[in-house]
């Protein structure tokens, strides 16, 4: 999370713990954690994804006894956050300091005052579950990529590798030589693919859900979350909601079935000597 | 009851170059007959009994059976004849092997909408027939070359064939079992049943009505 904020502005709660506060266009201090996540030291330089004209140098690390001001946070000065964001001058947020069980009290002042403004009052813990409503869908949203990826990657690798073709078009073959037609041919294959597509396609979610819960994601996470390693240090969060489970499910039954169908099909049209070879 | 005109079949191999399997082949299989090809391999005898058994369509050429110019017939109407009129026994078996030895000899019914038990019934008559009565459920990787060959054969008379074609069906099997397959072919012959062997095996020519000896893709 990156924050805006005139130097002079900055919550008592917040100390730096080596180097110095932001004091001059383009420096920024980072939270303890982040820093360490990234290995950064006094001096690096980086500029953000989709907004590389402005380079950032870290002049110092801080640390807070608040939560809501997390250690996962950059700080910078209120004029460059405007101009990395386009929102040059405009406030967003106004973090107020209250004594402990008067919220509700400076809440009912606010709202007589800006009783005709548009604006938004939050509480820390309304924050804080915004957080986690992020962090939650983040994790939907691996999920869903994962899910899809998976559940399609497994049969159509068995599709496009002609699993198990060369003996079901010499069955095939047999079929049409011992007396059955085209459409007979494809009645019996596709119950018979209809089956296997069911079942593979349920086999593909349990296994997508096995690798993620089971084995966190081993080998593969890294190619779904950034900055993850192969071998995951931490528990991988994923929810695997019924809707995108459907959905994969669909897609990859799908996919195994129209791929089986029509090497079936072709196979079932040459005539039974090339099928039988 | 079969007979060809000029009958030709060519592929284009890799090298984009023509090979003719056979060319100009005209011949005349009576009915209740004992028809042999013989000849070296590569002489095409496979190729003609594939496209004699309908299972090939030839490149140029007429085939008339029963009367009837089956060149130009459609797909459908091909199966038709060959589960009608046709059986086929292949020189390597090709049996299915996910299927039980019952099933492999019943395959060629369940089109024809015959029920499970019906069908174990007429394959039971037949494999008993072959002295396989106790072998019904064994898997064809079970059985031996010799007791493959005569899963083949009752798969290929469970639709009373009038016809049967038999391409090299002694070669992969002992001398014994060899003879019992001739035994069984005369008495399908016996029974009224036109039979066509392509073979190298010279015992067949001693029982056979017409040898045709075929060399290059064509008969001498």
């Amino acid at each position: 999370m990156i924050v805006g904020v005139n130097k002079e502005d900055i919550p008592e709660s917040i100390s730096c713990i080596s180097g110095r506060m932001f004091g001059n266009p383009n420096e920024v201090v980072v939270g303890h954690e982040l820093a360490g996540h990234f290995h950064l030291r006094t001096g690096d330089q980086f500029s953000m994804r989709g907004q590389q004209r402005k380079t950032f140098t870290v002049v110092g690390f801080f640390s807070s006894d608040a939560s809501i001001w997390g250690s996962s946070m950059i700080l910078m000065s209120f004029k460059d956050a405007g101009e990395l964001f386009g929102k040059q001058g405009v406030a967003t947020d106004i973090q107020i300091h209250t004594l402990p069980g008067h919220n509700s009290e400076i809440a009912t002042d606010l709202y007589d005052i800006f009783q005709n403004e548009p604006y938004r009052l939050q509480d820390k813990h309304m924050v804080e579950l915004y957080f986690k409503k992020g962090f939650m869908l983040k994790e939907g949203i691996f999920s869903a990529l994962y899910l899809v990826a998976l559940s399609l990657g497994v049969p159509a690798i068995l599709v496009a590798s002609g699993f198990g073709l060369s003996e079901r078009k010499k069955e095939i073959g047999i079929m049409k030589a011992t007396g059955w037609n085209t459409l007979e041919v494809l009645e019996v294959i596709s119950f018979e693919q209809l089956l296997i597509s069911l079942l593979g396609a349920t086999i593909s979610i349990l296994l997508s859900i096995l690798w993620v819960k089971g084995f966190n994601g081993v080998f593969i996470a890294q190619f779904f979350v950034a900055e993850i390693t192969m071998l995951p240090k931490f528990t991988l969060p994923a929810r695997f909601l019924p809707l995108p489970c459907m959905l994969s499910f669909f897609f990859a039954f799908i996919l195994t079935m129209v791929g089986s169908i029509y090497s079936s099909w072709r196979a079932s049209t040459e005539s039974p000597v090339v099928s039988m070879k | 009851m079969i007979r060809t005109e000029n009958l030709c079949k060519s592929y284009h191999c890799h090298t984009r170059h023509e090979v003719c399997a056979i060319q100009d082949v005209s011949l005349h299989i009576s009915k209740n007959s004992f028809v042999v090809l013989h000849g070296p391999s590569g002489s095409g005898k496979t190729t003609l009994l594939n496209i004699l058994g309908t299972l090939d369509r030839p490149t140029n050429g007429k085939i008339f059976m029963s009367g009837e110019d089956i060149t130009s017939f459609s797909d459908i109407s091909l199966s038709r004849l060959r589960r009608e009129k046709i059986g086929f026994i292949f020189q390597d078996f090709h049996l299915i092997p996910r299927l039980a030895t019952w099933e492999n000899v019943s395959y060629p019914l369940i089109p024809l909408g015959i029920g499970q038990k019906e069908r174990l019934e007429k394959s039971k008559v037949l494999l008993e027939k072959m002295e396989l009565g106790d072998r019904l459920d064994h898997s064809p990787e079970e059985l031996s070359g010799g007791q493959q060959q005569r899963v083949a054969i009752a798969r290929a008379l469970i639709n009373n064939p009038k016809i049967i074609i038999a391409d090299e069906p002694t070669s992969n099997i002992d001398d014994e079992t060899s003879e019992r397959v001739l035994e069984l072919l005369k008495e399908l012959k016996s029974s009224g049943t036109t039979i066509l062997v392509a073979t190298h095996d010279a015992h067949f020519e001693k029982i056979a009505d017409v040898v045709y000896k075929m060399k290059n893709g064509r008969i001498e």
